[in-house]
């Protein structure tokens, strides 16, 4: 059997998207240009969300926009982490030679956790309630990158 | 075996060119908001599942009804998600009824939500590949693309519309007049409806004829606008619906069908079809969901319609395919105002989907506001008492119809 | 709820590059399907495909699949999520009384895209996805680590579970030849490389190319169909809350709680005794543990103490399960094939002895976020 060889295609279609961040997190976004996490608070379960959001879903309610805001600092403990030497990203995956760090931490007076790497961590610090600190990018720029990840504290 | 199903309340988003105030979710959730108000005994607790549904490649964000679980209300809820291109808000919205009728032990209650935030993407892009048929065939047919792009099509959704739209005036002898026509009712329509986009209170079938043409027969000033909304429709028993709200709506008849190929130019899809105006698909949905309803006579027994259509030639075309009217005559119904909210057979009050389309969301808005239109809810409510109705929902590449039957009395009475 | 039977399925061969075309794989498991039932395709009136845009890289992707998935002037409609809530959608329009034959499909081709770029698009886009620090890949780690931490439980434990399964597909000639291994040991699951620690490769069930198709009839129709149809008993499904920061990943609440749907609706208290056989979407090797929990099939951190081989207390996933092959869409659809096989006797080098009673389930999401669950008996009426 020989094999068929179909004319390469020439043509690419390709489609760039960008998302209405939506009020809620424009406030959150807001707070990242000074270095500061803003999240809100449900009033029924007193649950805080880092991100904010419009509704608390365990309670199923709506959170107004202009009520309910709380500051928090920039303190938080690891609850979770992971290793990998995978990149994903929009147009492809790969898998790199060196792995990276990952951590899910939990800011200090949220009841939710954020991912973001880890950095600077030695192999015996990889431990659940290891306690982190914020690393901001250093002109940061109200978006989701402007947390560089968590360094021990 | 299959229960009643009811409708109790519809709720729909601002609808714009740009909802840059919204995140997705939040769009979705003003709806849901907007559905549950006109039903106070409702709250979001009391729904039992949901069902979900958008154009996913055109804001670029696959499978969001994850992402918007709490904006929904459904966290830890049963939901499913039903997506068709064009006719996913119909689809969704059949999805709704089928979740009901199935008569799953706890499950009585159903949210069906439908949305498009389209100022995130190019929507004409995502187009592109349906436009254009099953591409990847297109090499062993000797087609190249280029050549493609010449020939067929001028380009997504109006590209394949503006065939259909010849071919149907070769067979009714229309001129672009006619086609207008059907554009200043839907706009000065859209002008009372709240939620709708495209507003124009003012207009004239001269100001329409007076745009360019994007592709001959159509024109900039006749072509549905892109919009962010989202929409959002309760379903439920027979029994719970009594509770509600005053005047539940029965759905009584649903059908999608398609006849659509993969391959190009055998009556097949995108621009390539001979007759795209024949719509096999769309008399076989209304053959079908009439059966269900016990209409035998359409044009005499359906009290208003909301029909699916971008484009004006589609609303003539399909208000006939769909049995409103007789073959080439809907023209004349636009003229002499059967058509108009005070006429005999109103047509897409709304404004439709020529004035308002958020694509994953508009055929849903059909039924919706064809539902709404019994319960004497609608924001352009029309004067007469309305019993039965239809919402349409056009997709696929051009041959796929979704189609609901709507009334103030259950099916069972007419058997 | 009324009887509901399938009547016929088929799956084809999973490849890692089937290096054949998309519709005419959908076209070889319809047709297979109908061919199981004896068939024809006027007799279909409704059918319920489960593909997704993303995996297929275009805009609509049920459009052009409406002849060869046997769609042709047929009621049909897309659920985009795994092919067992297709068949969800299948069963509710069976139910309705509006159709007599549903066919239910699903499946997809990773060979032509970048899976995990693709599930990278499920992420929230205004937070997550920008840095894509959450993926498919880390979630996985995420949600060992969680599970392995809450009951002290070593990795060896879940490694186990991965040589069953890769020893399992060599059993099953339709498995993803890349799975199948006889020989593995818990080992070389455990040094195999790092995929998002303590995940390993090895540990992954892989994507690949494939597509199932059931037939689903009410009970008059399908006892005229086949002298073997296989009754959907109970059938459950749920979602979580989105966000993994938010989730207890050591449970999975959303398959607690369609489980408890589907056993209310069939029946069953003591899922450990009433069911004979499970096929789990499994993922990775520790959701099968996760799940087997949640099911009620072990206590809640004992899963590793049960016995899931083919001969053992509980067989878990005989076929291989995901393990042997992940095609998108079409996984959950495949465990309820394997299930029906189970109770048809027609499961061949992996049959379990004296199966009645099994249950299937499908998932989609980072972490499993929607699962359902089904209940399937035999019994011939």
């Amino acid at each position: 059997m020989t094999e068929k060889v179909i004319e390469k295609n020439k043509g690419l279609v390709k489609a760039d998207f960008a998302f209405w961040v939506g009020l809620y997190m424009d406030k959150f976004y807001d707070g990242f240009e000074q270095k500061k996490i803003m999240a809100n608070k449900c009033p029924e379960c007193g649950s805080v969300f880092v991100p904010p959001r419009k509704i608390c879903g365990k309670c199923r309610i709506k959170l107004p926009i202009d009520e309910n805001w709380i500051e928090l600092g920039d303190k938080g403990k690891l609850i979770n982490f992971t290793r990998t030497a995978y990149k994903v990203s929009d147009r492809r995956a790969r898998k790199s030679k060196s792995l990276k760090d990952y951590g899910m931490v939990q800011i200090e007076g949220s009841d939710t956790a954020i991912v973001y790497p880890l950095i600077d961590f030695e192999e015996n610090d990889l431990k659940m309630g290891t306690e982190v600190k914020i690393q901001w990018k250093e002109n940061p720029s109200g978006g989701p990158s402007d947390i560089e990840g968590f360094v021990k504290l | 075996m299959g229960r009643q199903v009811a409708i109790t309340s519809a709720g729909f988003s601002e609808h714009a060119s740009k909802r840059s105030d919204v995140s997705m979710p939040e769009l979705v959730n003003e709806a849901i908001e907007d559905c549950l108000t006109k039903v106070p005994s409702v709250e979001l607790d009391d729904i039992d599942a949901f069902v979900n549904g958008n154009m996913p490649a055109f804001e670029g964000s696959n499978l969001p009804e994850l992402w918007m679980t709490d904006w929904m209300g459904a966290r830890n809820k049963p939901l499913m998600r039903i997506t068709t291109g064009g006719t996913t808000g119909g689809s969704v919205a059949i999805g709704g009824y089928y979740t009901v009728t199935a008569e799953l032990p706890g499950i009585d209650t159903v949210l069906a939500v439908a949305f498009e935030q389209q100022s995130q993407g190019d929507t004409s892009v995502g187009l592109a590949s349906v436009a254009y048929g099953e591409i990847s065939i297109l090499n062993s047919l000797g087609i190249s693309y280029g050549q493609l792009n010449r020939l067929l099509s001028g380009g997504a959704a109006i590209g394949v519309a503006a065939y259909q739209a010849t071919n149907y005036m070769s067979k009714s002898k229309i001129t672009e007049e006619d086609l207008a026509r059907v554009v200043v009712q839907n706009r000065r329509n859209a002008a009372k409806t709240w939620w709708a986009h495209l507003k124009m209170p003012d207009l004239t079938i001269e100001d329409v004829l007076d745009t360019p043409y994007i592709q001959y027969p159509l024109r900039y000033g006749m072509v549905c606008p892109a919009s962010d909304g989202a929409v959002a429709m309760l379903f439920t028993t027979e029994e719970k619906a009594k509770d509600m709200c005053d005047i539940p709506v029965y759905v009584n008849g649903v059908a999608s069908v398609a006849n659509e190929t993969a391959v190009l130019g055998y009556d097949g899809s995108g621009s390539a079809q001979v007759d795209p105006s024949a719509q096999i698909g769309a008399m076989k949905s209304a053959e079908l969901a009439y059966s269900q309803a016990g209409i035998s006579f359409p044009r005499k027994e359906i009290d208003y319609a909301e029909v699916y259509a971008p484009f004006p030639n589609q609303e003539l075309m399909w208000d006939e395919k769909l049995g409103l009217f007789e073959e080439t005559t809907a023209p004349e119904m636009y003229e002499t105002g059967v058509t108009a909210r005070d006429g005999e057979l109103p047509v897409n009050c709304s404004g439709g989907v020529n004035s308002t389309n958020a694509i994953g969301a508009s055929a849903m808005e059909r039924p919706a506001v064809a539902a709404l239109q019994i319960m004497g809810k609608a924001s352009n409510q029309v004067p007469k008492t309305v019993h039965t109705s239809i919402g349409s929902g056009w997709g696929g590449s051009l041959n796929f119809i979704t189609l609901m039957v709507m009334s103030d009395e259950p099916k069972r009475k007419w058997k | 709820m009324d009887k509901v039977g399938i009547v016929g399925y088929n799956q084809v061969k999973l490849y890692s590059d089937a290096n054949y075309g998309r519709y005419e794989m959908i076209f070889e498991a319809v047709r297979g399907a109908l061919d199981n039932a004896g068939l024809k395709k006027k007799d279909i009136t409704t059918v319920i495909s489960a593909t997704n845009d993303y995996y297929d890289g275009r805009t609509i992707s049920n459009c052009f699949t409406v002849e060869v998935g046997g769609g042709y002037l047929a009621d049909e409609s897309k659920v985009e999520m795994d092919g067992a809530h297709a068949m969800l959608y299948g069963l509710m329009r069976i139910l309705s009384g509006n159709h007599k034959l549903a066919v239910v499909w699903g499946g997809s081709m990773p060979s032509c895209y970048p899976y995990h770029s693709a599930r990278l698009y499920e992420t929230d886009p205004t937070w997550e996805r920008p840095n894509a620090y959450v993926n498919d890949v880390t979630a996985s780690g995420f949600q060992m680590r969680a599970y392995m931490d809450k009951y002290d439980i070593g990795a060896e434990y879940i490694a186990n579970i991965a040589v069953k399964n890769r020893k399992n597909a060599a059993k099953n000639p339709l498995a993803l030849e890349e799975a199948q291994n006889s020989n593995i040991t818990v080992d070389e699951v455990l040094n195999s490389d790092a995929y998002s620690d303590p995940v390993t490769e090895l540990m992954v069930a892989q994507p690949c190319d494939g597509v199932a198709a059931v037939l689903l009839a009410p009970e008059r129709q399908a006892l005229k169909i086949t002298d073997k149809p296989v009754w959907i008993s109970g059938v459950g499904w749920n979602q979580d809350t989105y966000y993994i920061g938010e989730r207890d990943l050591s449970t999975c609440t959303s398959m607690e709680l369609a489980a408890k749907q589907a056993y209310d609706m069939a029946n069953i208290n003591d899922a450990k005794n009433d069911i004979d056989v499970a096929e789990l979407h499994e993922a990775y090797a520790h959701e099968e543990m996760i799940f087997t929990e949640c099911l009620g099939l072990a206590e809640k951190g004992e899963a590793r103490k049960l016995n899931t081989s083919i001969g053992g207390d509980l067989p878990i996933n005989p076929s291989g399960g995901a393990m042997g092959g992940k095609p998108p869409c079409a996984t959950g659809l495949i465990r309820v094939i394997e299930a029906v096989k189970q109770i048809r006797g027609e499961a061949g080098d992996y049959q379990v002895d004296g199966v009645n009673r099994a249950v299937a389930t499908g998932q989609i999401g980072m972490c499993a976020q929607n699962n359902i669950v089904w209940v399937l008996e035999g019994g011939g009426e």
